[in-house]
């Protein structure tokens, strides 16, 4: 067997800025996903008129098409409009528009488990509905949806090597260009495999200790 | 005696049914209105119009003289919440703040104190309640007697003029059940104005000054807890006393 360490060694600074990169795009595109998620889910659980549908459509449209196709929309088709986003920019927007579809559906489906007690409890001490939405449904579905949350995003973070293919230098595409003019499959697939292992579990370990956090109340 | 509550000609209906079938009711400062009657009969219904929970359908309900929320009228209504506060059979203490953060919430998101003035107030009426100690505890982490002691003192830090409670001791251990009416009790004796829809006929016979029995979203008949309990003048009334005593 051929597995050459020393070459990944010298690849190494390459593969961190790819690393960085899919880091900074994922980030970016967990937060403003989750923001998608908690005012598409309150429209959606709030059943707001015109808004409602609207974002029951987005949603079907993304989860019903190939995040590809999504993507290429974005950076090929958006300039037909006027719209031309950077390479970074466009990754991000992608990767927000198609996990905040999911967030929607998780926030929306906390939500849910939301006892209508507390909805009457907040109405009879007078609080505003939103004081209700924002400092009593939205933590109490938070802490439920926070496990299908951190798949989002998980998926997420996966999904964001489908940017090589409009040439984001994230790390897959680090590798792809690689392994073009070294031939060395084997150890960088192996690599970014490791690597995105890493990244997944340390997000886990981030959402298991805010679950953590979140539950401490509710234990006896 | 200053009235505190006046109800005229209340009806709720839900789709055809309907459930409140014109009540007249007045209630003085310092009262306690204890309501009794069948389960199905429209008690909490009707309880619920007074807060406005359930908007009426017809009639109005007029607190304090001052705001009057007729059927349909949003804005009156929503003001009319803001006088009376209200318990309810389950708690619904927010689960996810602790018990201090509960009774804190409402005053300090309405603006009517400072989070310090909040927080003594909040301080003092749980030192009352036996609490006190309770305070930076979760609800999960409390008794059922003591949510229910807690969401007593949540409605009061709003400083209501009327307070409702719509079967408060339902959901306890018999063993909890004391605790919480003797809270009760103990507001009734320093004036509190309370409407008490309850099975507990004790706790009616001892403390109420007027008990209502309601059958079939109508008011069958009202008088002092002695004369109800050992008099009714109607038959209905006499059949629920005889079922439940
Ligand atoms: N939101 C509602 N929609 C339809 N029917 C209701 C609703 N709330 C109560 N009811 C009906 O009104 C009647 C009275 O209920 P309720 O006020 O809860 O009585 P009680 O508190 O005396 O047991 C019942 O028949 C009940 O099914
Ligand atoms: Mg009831």
């Amino acid at each position: 067997m051929d597995f050459d360490v020393n070459y990944l060694l010298a690849q190494w600074p390459a593969l961190f800025a790819g690393l960085l990169m899919t880091l900074r795009v994922s980030l970016l595109a967990i937060g403003f996903s989750l923001l998608i998620g908690v005012l598409g889910g309150g429209v959606r659980a709030l059943r707001v008129p015109l808004l409602g549908p609207a974002v029951a459509l987005y949603v079907e449209v993304i989860r019903n098409t190939p995040i590809l196709v999504q993507l290429f929309f974005i950076f090929y088709g958006l300039p037909a409009i006027g719209l031309e986003l950077s390479l970074f920019w466009s990754g991000v927007l992608c990767l927000s528009l198609w996990a905040g579809a999911y967030q929607v559906e998780n926030v929306r489906g906390g939500l849910a488990t939301v006892e209508w007690g507390m909805h009457e409890a907040a109405f009879a001490l007078s609080l505003r509905p939103w004081h209700y939405f924002c400092l009593i449904a939205l933590p109490i579905a938070f802490r439920t949806s926070l496990p299908a949350m951190l798949n989002t995003a998980i998926s997420l973070l996966k999904n964001s090597s489908y940017l090589q293919a409009i040439g984001l230098a994230e790390l897959t595409f680090v590798a792809v260009d690689r392994i073009a003019t070294d031939f060395r499959a084997l150890e960088m697939f192996s690599a970014i495999c490791v690597l995105y292992l890493a990244l997944v579990a340390l997000l886990a370990l981030a959402a298991g200790r805010l679950a953590a956090h979140l539950q401490r109340p509710f234990r006896p | 005696m200053s009235r505190v509550l006046q109800v005229r000609g209340l009806r709720k209906h839900f789709g055809e049914h309907e459930v409140i079938k014109g009540v007249d009711l007045d209630v003085e400062a310092g009262e306690v209105v204890v309501i009794i009657g069948p389960s199905g009969s429209g008690k909490s219904t009707f309880i619920r119009c007074l807060n406005s929970l359930e908007a009426p359908s017809a009639g109005d309900v007029q607190v304090h003289g001052g705001s009057a929320a007729h059927a349909g009228d949003r804005k009156a209504l929503a003001k009319l919440r803001e006088e009376v506060g209200m318990v309810f059979q389950d708690y619904t203490l927010f689960p996810h703040m602790s018990v201090l953060a509960n009774i804190m919430l409402a005053p300090v998101k309405l603006g009517r104190m400072n989070k310090a003035q909040a927080r003594d107030t909040a301080l003092a009426l749980l030192e009352r309640v036996g609490l006190r100690h309770k305070a930076e505890g979760y609800p999960a982490q409390l008794s059922g007697g003591q949510q229910q002691r807690v969401a007593i003192v949540r409605a009061l830090a709003m400083k209501p003029k009327l307070l409702l409670f719509d079967e408060p001791t339902s959901a306890l251990d018999p063993e909890t059940v004391n605790e919480v009416l003797n809270v009760m009790k103990a507001l009734a004796s320093e004036g509190m104005t309370m409407v008490v829809v309850t099975h507990e006929m004790g706790f009616a016979r001892d403390v109420a000054d007027r008990v209502v029995f309601f059958d079939g979203g109508r008011i069958v008949e009202t008088g002092p807890p002695a004369q109800i309990f050992s008099q009714p003048a109607e038959a209905r009334t006499r059949q629920f006393l005889a079922s439940v005593l």
